[in-house]
């Protein structure tokens, strides 16, 4: 087993690099839909209502199989990687759309006319009222995004993507030290996933610090 | 990009059929089942975690805490594999369905656990307070006062769990289960000229039908019974 962690340690380097850029295309995607969602447009809200709904409501492995099995009928041929990267981030995309939504939202107007007639400028109000407000809102949902997407990236397997995964199933198949593979997989995912929540919480409960 | 691939007529023209469509309902049924089954049986096993969680007594709150947190922490893909290699080694016959149905019930089990625990701990202690001065044992004041309300509560993040729970039973197409996703891919991979542009469209409307349904309910609901929504991570 021993022989092996390169192994797989090589395909939880791709886990990690998979998880990281797609986090950044659905951050990206959120925040652009996300703020679509608000403004007093109707047909762009649709827009974004259009792409949140529909991601948000269709499997992953179902948009994964499309990207890298039907694009290249469009004449889109995508390697493994890069395929799994824009499913992943398209699909957790819609879920940070929701987030920033509902961040923006939270914010009433009045608090900003309040700030700007008590003669806080722009970028005061923004500054020591508004962001706050909004980064305590959006940070924690935030985080569990970052690790549902971390845990998601596992479905890439299933387009042949080298990650712990998939070269955990090779493992298995060639050695069938079914447990120990496994216990090796699953440690590498806790070793992201498990820093990730702990840190989520104390964000969280730093965020929170002076609420109630 | 060559887009007239998108409207080419025999590539539709699968969908036409009875029988295609027969076939991939009934993929929607097995689909279903997984989906039922889990959803059932993790509702009454994340209920007992949660009130493990939440007891007084550390040899029921530790083991709970442990076995929830590490199962919300892991991918379903890997559990559904795990179990479809592991269960036939302890000579338990169970098929890739039953596999499947087993991690799905495992894992939606520890995040419905978290969702009750949310939704115990935010009953307000004054009333848990008055129970026990008005006399009410510990059980009863779960069972009469606090868990009422706890399960109301709980509803609109349960529904949310359960689209989820459908959208992950996709996965147990990866391990054989011949359920919508599979059978979708078994279409296009039959059909001549090959058509997984439309197959996989089509199987993502059906699962959008199902999801944004729930999902518009849950939010109702949500909106009918008023107050904070209640917060649960949603990993």
């Amino acid at each position: 087993m021993a022989a092996n962690l390169p192994f797989l340690l090589q395909g939880l380097w791709v886990t990690v690099q998979l998880a990281v850029l797609s986090l950044l295309l659905a951050l990206t995607l959120g925040i652009f839909f996300g703020v679509l969602r608000t403004v007093p447009l109707k047909p762009l809200r649709a827009v974004g209502t259009a792409y949140v709904e529909f991601f948000r409501n269709t499997p992953l492995l179902i948009q994964m199989y499309f990207t890298f099995f039907a694009l290249p009928w469009l004449g889109v041929r995508l390697p493994g990687f890069q395929a799994a990267f824009l499913s992943l981030g398209i699909y957790t995309g819609a879920f940070v759309a929701e987030v920033v939504r509902s961040g923006i939202l939270s914010i009433s107007r009045g608090q900003v006319e309040a700030a700007r007639s008590l003669g806080l400028s722009y970028v005061q109000t923004m500054r020591h009222v508004i962001l706050p407000q909004a980064v305590s809102i959006t940070v924690p949902p935030l985080g569990n995004l970052v690790i549902a997407m971390t845990k998601n990236t596992s479905v890439a397997s299933a387009i042949a993507v080298q990650d712990v995964m998939y070269n955990g199933n090779i493992l298995n198949s060639r050695t069938f030290a079914t447990y120990e593979v496994f216990a090796a997989v699953g440690a590498g995912y806790l070793a992201l996933t498990v820093p990730l929540s702990f840190a989520v919480n104390r964000i969280e409960r730093h965020l929170t610090r002076f609420r109630r | 990009m060559r887009f007239d691939i998108i409207f080419d007529s025999r590539r539709w023209a699968a969908f036409s059929e009875l029988s295609v469509w027969r076939f991939l309902l009934t993929g929607m049924q097995v689909t279903f089942t997984m989906a039922a089954i889990a959803i059932v049986c993790s509702l009454v096993f994340g209920l007992l975690l949660a009130l493990m969680r939440v007891s007084r007594f550390p040899f029921l709150r530790w083991p709970a805490g442990l076995v929830i947190e590490t199962i919300r922490s892991l991918p379903v893909l890997l559990l559904i594999f795990f179990s479809s290699l592991l269960i036939p080694r302890l000579g338990i016959g169970l098929d890739p369905f039953g596999a499947a149905t087993l991690a799905l019930t495992v894992y939606t089990a520890a995040v419905n656990a978290e969702i009750m625990r949310a939704g115990i701990v935010s009953i307000d202690r004054g009333q848990i307070e008055a129970a026990r001065s008005l006399g009410l044992g510990y059980v009863q004041t779960m069972r009469y006062v606090v868990l009422p309300q706890a399960l109301r509560r709980v509803i609109p993040p349960q529904v949310s769990q359960l689209v989820t729970l459908i959208k992950d039973t996709s996965l147990a197409a990866v391990i054989g289960v011949n359920e919508l996703t599979r059978r979708t891919q078994i279409l296009y991979q039959s059909e001549q000229p090959p058509n997984p542009l439309q197959a996989l469209f089509v199987a993502a409307c059906v699962y959008f039908a199902v999801n944004y349904t729930l999902s518009r309910l849950s939010r109702r609901w949500e909106l009918s019974v008023g107050g904070a929504p209640l917060r649960v991570d949603a990993h």
